[in-house]
């Protein structure tokens, strides 16, 4: 599985040479590059590396011609769609519960597991999430909307 | 049955955490205020630096002689973009929660949050100023300085001077020395360093001409006689081993300094009665002891508490002609 | 021999029960915050340093430093076990020790390679601050702005060397992360720089969830791969502290590796604004130079050996500028600058002549806090590797809940989280698409520190590129550079003319 037609990879390098075209440009002309007092400005260090990189991503650019496609599957991403449902359900209900709803969510329903599984992982995460972060080592939480405007 | 007494520990377990923090509001009668839950004190800066110490004195004397009911100061470290998004939240922060929030603010977040942002000390509510800090000027071992006099001939002769310090408010002295000696900065370049300790090394090899920094940082080393103070950017003086260095006036100019006060301040939002008490008890934490002895004598500070009304006045103005220094003022 | 004589006095003040308990204690704590990622040392020092407030100050600063000390063994913890690297010297474990565990099925050995080069580099370092602390801490002051330029430009050639298979995809991450290093506040003018606008990127893009995204949590949406694959019986392997030793002839390989890192890892500890993550990169930089039995990057043993030895004996050496001269060599430096001068004590360059046993009492028990926590390390493999046991399936919610409070704890707001998943996600396409993102993360943290150290000297020498030259120590550093370029330039010259004079 894998052909040469146009994908990800090639885009990569172009997301890169904008990269590099974006510092360059805001370095140099922003941020200025030369001084003859004190020398390199802001701008100076952005601006060389963005030129090399706009250099380079072409380079990557027509080498990615010739290469192979390599696909994710949608599952892949599961995780990223998991976590940022958590950072607003967060504000919303609050770290704790959040993180709770999604691990029972996962081990059960997706994943399938049995019920005892659910727990037992439930558990050791509590643990370490609320005994370890939350408790000794005295992070704060956020509490979300609900939980602040009843407490 | 087994499956429902699961689900009852899971869901008990869950909301457990959310009890152990904070207590059960009751209702704030009109009249003094006294604190009736978890106080959130925001620090701007990572813990173990300047900043964070001051917090924590200041919350250690509070908690050891009782003064805010018994309720638990819970430290908020928000240092998200350079301390801005930490002076964001306080200032935004309305209802009764403004009366149990806290920030330690100093001159040093002062000027950066002019220059990079639209806060203004007027978006605040200031409850106390508690100390403050000035520069010095310091030379190395193998100098060829002696003395602020032989600096001063050497720019007149057009020789070119670099000065390292550290960033905010030594920058701010920096600018201020150049004006009064009407140099430009082409002659007289400065080095901001992350910290004074980096300026510090600088100076001791001997990387730079002259250093900036203040009394903590400096003291030990003019004790080693590895630095030598040499001019003193205040109205007055030093005590100690730092009093050989004079001031700008002793020397033909005007007084330059640039003092880097620290303070406490709230939310807008706070109600009138919360900002007296709190107030009032940063005023018996500058008296005591402990906040004298061990913090002050130890750090080199200046004491000077200041309350709401006087510290108000004075950072309003210490805003003003910041802000047209750097040609901000409308 | 004095200082072998004052070390023994050392020696003696701290072989108390209560001194030998609080190093336990301290080690254990150590291990435990270096082994959860997102809670690096600087936060894990500075959260704990309350707790020390309750002892006099020699036994607190013992236990400090015995958990700043543990740190280090702790980061890699899960960075072999998890590809999850705890701080961010554990960054280049993880480059060899994940595959070692895995791939390699030895996370047992991986586990004792890294505790006993972390114990070796130590010791080397403790011995070096005992003997030469002081003469050390001078030299370090030596290398002023431009001496650090040419050092660091030595050290980001060598990020070449990492760049594996593909240098063009190696160079583009390498200034990709060279170019998000740049977004921020600029110490040097007090300005903003490329924050686009946004309040929260005026700070910058924060290291570790910056770190834990790119490796950890690419590394959970890899695994979704591998969910239906059977854990096979690497069960048959007994989970003892005897079966996850390593061999004679493999600890022949490690100890070289060992014990070259263990030195210049001390000195790069001891120079200002390099700490134990640019002493892990130029250990195993430096290991790259060296023959090596298996490839580094497919789960060398010299390759754990090079970067875990470095970064402990980077921990060791920063503190000879903290006790020598008073200077903090790393904001978790600064932390216990600020707790010695809680306690009363004045660090600076005349503690030693003032509260030498203070000083000794804090040298004789990092090397017992480095005994403690090597018996300690060792004797928890065993529940440990049993990790590495639990079924994929679990594991990829499991690290993912951690992935979060971690970068959630490093920053103390969601904006790590968010910076954590979108780290995650880029740096998932990228393997994926054959980049390696080792580079990126060690530009990330290199480039900084050579443009500061660039532009400041070109403030000293006001515009002139003299400067580089005429120091010798920049000089010496500026020859080595060229002759590391010009190498591979001249070899293929070389080859031209002889293929050229062939025919």
């Amino acid at each position: 599985m894998g052909n040469s037609k146009f994908g990800t990879k090639n885009i990569l390098p172009l997301v890169t040479l904008i990269i590099g075209l974006l510092f360059s440009s805001l370095g140099f002309f922003k941020y200025g590059f030369w001084d003859k007092n004190i020398g390199t400005l802001p701008g100076f260090f952005p601006t060389i590396i963005g030129i090399l990189l706009i250099a380079v991503s072409a380079l990557a650019f027509f080498q990615s011609l010739k290469e192979e496609n390599n696909y994710s599957k949608l599952e892949n991403w599961y995780p990223v769609f998991a976590v940022f449902l958590i950072i607003a359900s967060t504000f919303v209900f609050g770290m704790y519960f959040s993180l709770a709803a999604f691990l029972i969510f996962w081990v059960r329903v997706y994943e399938k597991c049995s019920w005892k599984t659910t727990i037992i992982t439930f558990l050791i995460m509590f643990v370490i999430v609320f005994g370890a972060f939350g408790t000794w080592l005295n992070i704060q939480f956020p509490k979300g909307l609900i939980f602040n405007a009843i407490f | 049955m087994k499956k429902l007494l699961l689900a009852l520990l899971v869901a008990s377990t869950m909301i457990f955490p959310i009890f152990a923090n904070g207590e059960t509001e009751t209702e704030q009668a009109s009249g003094p205020f006294v604190p009736q839950q978890n106080i959130e004190w925001y620090c701007t800066s990572s813990p173990g630096g300047g900043s964070d110490i001051f917090t924590r004195t200041i919350i250690d004397i509070i908690n050891e002689e009782g003064l805010a009911n018994g309720q638990n100061i819970v430290m908020q470290y928000k240092t998200d973009g350079a301390g801005e998004v930490g002076r964001n939240i306080v200032s935004n922060i309305k209802g009764d929660k403004a009366n149990y929030t806290l920030l330690t603010f100093n001159s040093g977040d002062l000027m950066p949050m002019c220059k990079n942002t639209n806060l203004r000390f007027e978006d605040f509510q200031p409850i106390a100023h508690m100390a403050v800090d000035k520069h010095l000027i310091f030379i190395g071992e193998n100098s060829r300085f002696s003395s602020f006099e032989d600096v001063i001939e050497a720019l007149k002769n057009g020789e070119q001077i670099v000065l390292g310090g550290s960033k905010g408010d030594d920058i701010a002295c920096y600018n201020a020395l150049l004006k009064e000696l009407g140099v430009e900065s082409t002659q007289f370049a400065y080095i901001a360093h992350d910290g004074s300790g980096a300026a510090i090394t600088a100076m001791l090899g001997n990387h730079i001409d002259l250093l900036i920094s203040k009394p903590a940082s400096a003291s030990q080393y003019v004790e080693a006689k590895r630095l030598t103070p040499i001019l003193a950017l205040s109205t007055s003086r030093f005590p100690g081993n730092l009093g050989v260095a004079p001031t700008l006036s002793e020397l033909g100019y005007n007084d330059v300094e640039s003092p880097n006060w620290r303070s406490v301040i709230g939310p807008k939002n706070m109600s009138p009665e919360a900002v007296q008490f709190w107030s009032d008890v940063l005023g018996k934490v500058s008296e005591s002891d402990k906040w004298n002895d061990e913090y002050i004598e130890l750090k080199k500070l200046v004491p000077d508490y200041m309350d709401t009304e006087t510290y108000s006045a004075y950072g309003a103005k210490f805003q003003a002609d910041y802000l047209k220094t750097i040609g901000k003022d409308k | 021999m004095d200082n072998l004589q004052l070390l023994l006095t050392g020696f003696i003040s701290v072989l108390t029960l209560q001194n030998v308990l609080v190093t336990m204690l301290g080690a254990l704590l150590g291990l435990l915050v270096g082994a959860m990622p997102g809670i690096g040392s600087l936060a894990g020092v500075a959260l704990l340093l309350p707790l020390t407030y309750k002892f006099n100050p020699t036994t607190a600063i013992i236990m400090l430093g015995s958990l700043y000390y543990s740190n280090m063994y702790g980061g890699s913890f899960s960075a072999i076990l998890l590809n999850i690297p705890g701080d961010s010297p554990a960054v280049m474990t993880a480059i060899d020790g994940y595959p070692m565990a895995t791939k390699k099925n030895r996370p047992g050995q991986a586990l004792y390679t890294s505790n006993i080069s972390s114990f070796t580099g130590g010791l080397i370092g403790m011995c070096i601050l005992t003997f030469m602390g002081p003469a050390l801490a001078e030299l370090g002051l030596k290398f002023g702005p431009a001496e650090m330029t040419a050092l660091l430009l030595v050290a980001m050639t060598s990020i070449g060397w990492l760049v594996g298979s593909n240098p063009t995809k190696g160079i583009v991450l390498t200034a990709v992360g060279i170019l998000i290093a740049s977004m921020g506040m600029d110490t040097l003018t007090g300005s903003p720089r490329f924050e686009f606008g946004s309040i929260y990127l005026l700070g910058g893009v924060p290291f570790i969830p910056f770190v834990i995204g790119t490796v950890g949590f690419a590394q959970v949406m890899k695994l979704v791969d591998e969910k239906d694959k059977k854990i096979e019986a690497n069960l048959t392997q007994k989970l003892t502290i005897k079966g996850s030793m390593i061999s004679l002839h493999e600890f022949k390989r490690l100890i070289f590796p060992a014990l070259r890192s263990g030195f210049l890892g001390t000195f790069v500890g001891v120079l200002p604004g390099a700490g134990a993550t640019t002493g892990a990169f130029l250990g195993y930089a430096t290991q790259k130079a060296f023959k090596s039995e298996e490839e580094l990057g497919t789960g060398a043993i010299e390759g754990i050996a090079a970067c875990e030895s470095a970064n402990n004996a980077a921990a060791a050496g920063s503190f000879a500028p903290l006790l020598a001269l008073g200077i903090p060599g790393s904001g978790t430096g600064a932390v216990l600058l600020g707790g010695l001068m809680m306690w009363g004590l004045n660090p600076g360059p005349l503690l030693f002549t003032n509260q030498p046993e203070f000083c000794w009492s804090l040298i004789a028990s990092l090397f017992l806090a480095n005994i403690i926590t090597l018996i300690i390390a060792l004797g928890i493999i065993p529940f440990l590797v049993k990790i590495l046991t639990v079924d994929v399936k679990l594991m990829i919610p499991c690290i993912t809940v951690v992935c979060i409070i971690g970068s959630y704890s490093s920053t103390n707001s969601l904006y790590g989280v968010i910076i954590m998943v979108i780290s995650g996600m880029f740096g998932y396409i990228f393997e994926r698409n054959g980049y390696s993102t080792a580079p990126m993360l060690l530009s990330f943290v290199l480039a900084p520190l050579l443009e500061s150290n660039m532009r400041k000297s070109f403030i000293i020498s006001h515009g002139s590129i003299d400067i580089f030259f005429q120091n010798p120590i920049s000089l010496v550093l500026i020859l080595i550079l060229f002759t590391i370029i010009a190498t591979p330039i001249v070899r293929g010259i070389i080859g031209v003319v002889k293929n050229h004079n062939k025919n």
